[in-house]
């Protein structure tokens, strides 16, 4: 099976200083990993430049086939609806409802979704993650925890192969993170390869998925799912 | 209906329907509403874009009248008027007449007479009154010469101003550098109306370029959002274009029609005076000013938008 997220000996320096020297890493389809390590180990760096905010310095990165490392400015809209991405601070407009928020990024990419039928996978998206019922509700409106099901909503409405999540429990409190920790694993079941940046270490040594560890900008571990790696290290950091 | 195959025809109609109503929606509407959110950080741009597009279109004006007023002169300035002197004989008149109607620097010989001379003098302000102060008609009779090119008057007017037939004391109307004087007059006059309108457009762009930055970054998190879900960039960049185009029309518009009130008003005003004023410059003219005016506007708004998004909104 191909590769939804393939990195080839990536680089990225910014200035002298090294974020990220010579990763290797595959992320197969229905595969939930997350990417750990210490605060500057590389982890946003790693991806920004899945979702081509950033170019590496040396090596490549393919995201679903395409060629994010040599990718013209003009095609990058084209790789980022095949990424769903969700973010700490939810990045949900304040002047759009929930329902609005998650079929904008349908319509964006695809000029040829009605307003209906935006408005009804929206509510489908919705009422996975378990908020059908506020879908008319703007974002002030809703809890932090709400906030972010509403941002992971937005992220798999259009259906994309892959989602990277950057510290997506940064701002939710224990509970809310296991149930958007189920909502992650849910889309992966369904075959979306997903990527979790986390400082989390409860959630990622109960999970017992996939853990990729940053350190110095170096891929250290790859700890396959399944066993339980050493994380004390994350306690500290 | 186990067998059957249905096949569905696809909406054409309908989906561009949709892709224009989405289009409409995302990049007019948006621009629209976010143009009246930011109307208060916009003023600036678009007072100083007014000031500048109804300078421009007055100048405009002003210049176009000159060059009319540049070619009124040149052929005025050709035109040899060789004044008869008052006891000519006939054999004289027609000598000379014949003299220069055989050269062929010449293009037209007509012969005014004293009294032709008066009546054109009553048209000409300022005369009538020495006319009138006189107790006979001062003004001589005259051959006018349409000398063909400009350079040759001097010439002709070399050739004739001895000639039995010529007024001793006033020979021509040739006044050697005048059409040069004029000439360097209108080219002044242009090149400083052309330094002003650089000057305030340079303002008014830089002006411009400076509202769509702070319109940039008032909507930086909506720009980055747009950006990550995939819009593409004509997308997220259109709304700022047209806002843009907004600003610049609006300010096209009122100055377009400020331009071409004034117009009508200095032609309504005093249409013999003005005509002579500023030749050329018709109820037509001052329409095609203010619509180029207005065009300026929009052009002016969106070009100034797309140089502040390269600087500013690298994706």
């Amino acid at each position: 099976m191909p590769s939804i997220v393939d990195l080839v000996g990536v680089s990225r320096a910014y200035g002298p200083r090294l974020a990220l020297d010579d990763v290797h890493l595959a992320l197969e389809p229905g595969e939930l990993a997350f990417l750990v390590g210490p605060s500057g180990a590389g982890k946003t760096t790693l991806l920004k430049l899945i979702n081509r905010e950033i170019r590496p310095t040396k090596g490549e990165v393919w995201v679903d086939g395409i060629a994010a490392h040599t990718l013209k400015p003009s095609r990058v809209p084209d790789l980022r609806r095949r990424v769903g991405v969700v973010f700490q601070d939810f990045k949900l407009l304040p002047r759009l409802t929930a329902r609005e928020n998650v079929a904008l990024a349908l319509q964006v990419g695809d000029l040829r979704v009605s307003d209906q039928e935006a408005s009804e996978r929206a509510l489908d998206a919705l009422d996975a993650v378990g908020l059908g019922d506020r879908g008319g509700s703007f974002p002030h409106q809703l809890s932090g925890g709400q906030q972010q099901r509403v941002a992971v909503a937005r992220a798999v409405v259009a259906q994309p192969p892959l989602v990277i999540a950057d510290e997506p429990t940064g701002n939710l409190d224990l509970e809310n993170s296991w149930e958007l920790m189920d909502l992650f694993g849910d889309i992966a079941a369904f075959g979306t390869a997903v990527l979790i940046a986390t400082h989390n270490v409860e959630i990622v040594t109960r999970l017992q998925r996939r853990v990729l560890t940053l350190v110095a900008g170096r891929l250290v571990r790859d700890q396959p799912a399944g066993r339980t790696g050493r994380l004390a290290w994350l306690a500290t950091s | 209906m186990a067998g059957d195959v249905v096949t569905a025809r696809f909406p054409r109609r309908r989906m561009a329907q949709i892709v224009a109503m989405n289009v409409f929606r995302y990049l007019f509407r948006g621009a629209v509403r976010n143009w009246l959110r930011n109307m208060s950080s916009t003023a600036p741009a678009l007072g100083s874009m007014t000031l500048l597009l109804l300078l421009s279109g007055l100048i405009g004006l002003s210049g176009f009248a000159l060059v009319n007023l540049e070619r009124v002169e040149a052929g005025q300035a050709s035109l040899l008027h060789v004044y008869i002197r008052d006891n000519a004989t006939s054999t004289d008149v027609d000598a000379l007449w014949d003299r220069l109607a055989q050269d062929s620097r010449i293009a037209s010989v007509n012969y005014t007479t004293k009294a032709e001379a008066l009546q054109r003098a009553q048209r000409i302000p300022g005369l009538p009154q020495i006319a009138d102060a006189a107790d006979s008609n001062p003004f001589p009779a005259s051959l006018d010469v349409q000398v063909k090119n400009i350079d040759n008057v001097a010439a002709i007017d070399a050739m004739v101003r001895n000639d039995l037939a010529v007024d001793p004391v006033y020979p021509t109307s040739y006044d050697r550098g005048a059409y040069a004087r004029i000439q360097a007059v209108l080219f002044g006059i242009a090149v400083a109306g052309l330094v002003f309108v650089a000057l305030l457009g340079f303002v008014a762009v830089t002006v411009t370029i400076n509202s769509i930055r702070a319109a940039i970054h008032s909507r930086r998190d909506e720009v980055s959002i747009m950006q990550l879900v995939g819009a593409p960039r004509w997308m997220v960049r259109g709304p700022f274009v047209i806002e843009g185009a907004i600003t610049g029309g609006l300010a096209g518009a009122a100055a377009g029609l400020a331009v071409f009130g004034l117009a009508m008003a200095g032609i309504a005003a005093g249409s013999d005076n003005f005509t002579q004023f500023a030749p050329g410059v018709t109820v037509s003219v001052a329409a095609l000013a203010a619509v180029l005016v207005f065009a300026t506007g929009v052009g002016l708004g969106s070009g100034s938008s797309l140089v502040s998004l390269r600087r500013h909104l690298e994706s």
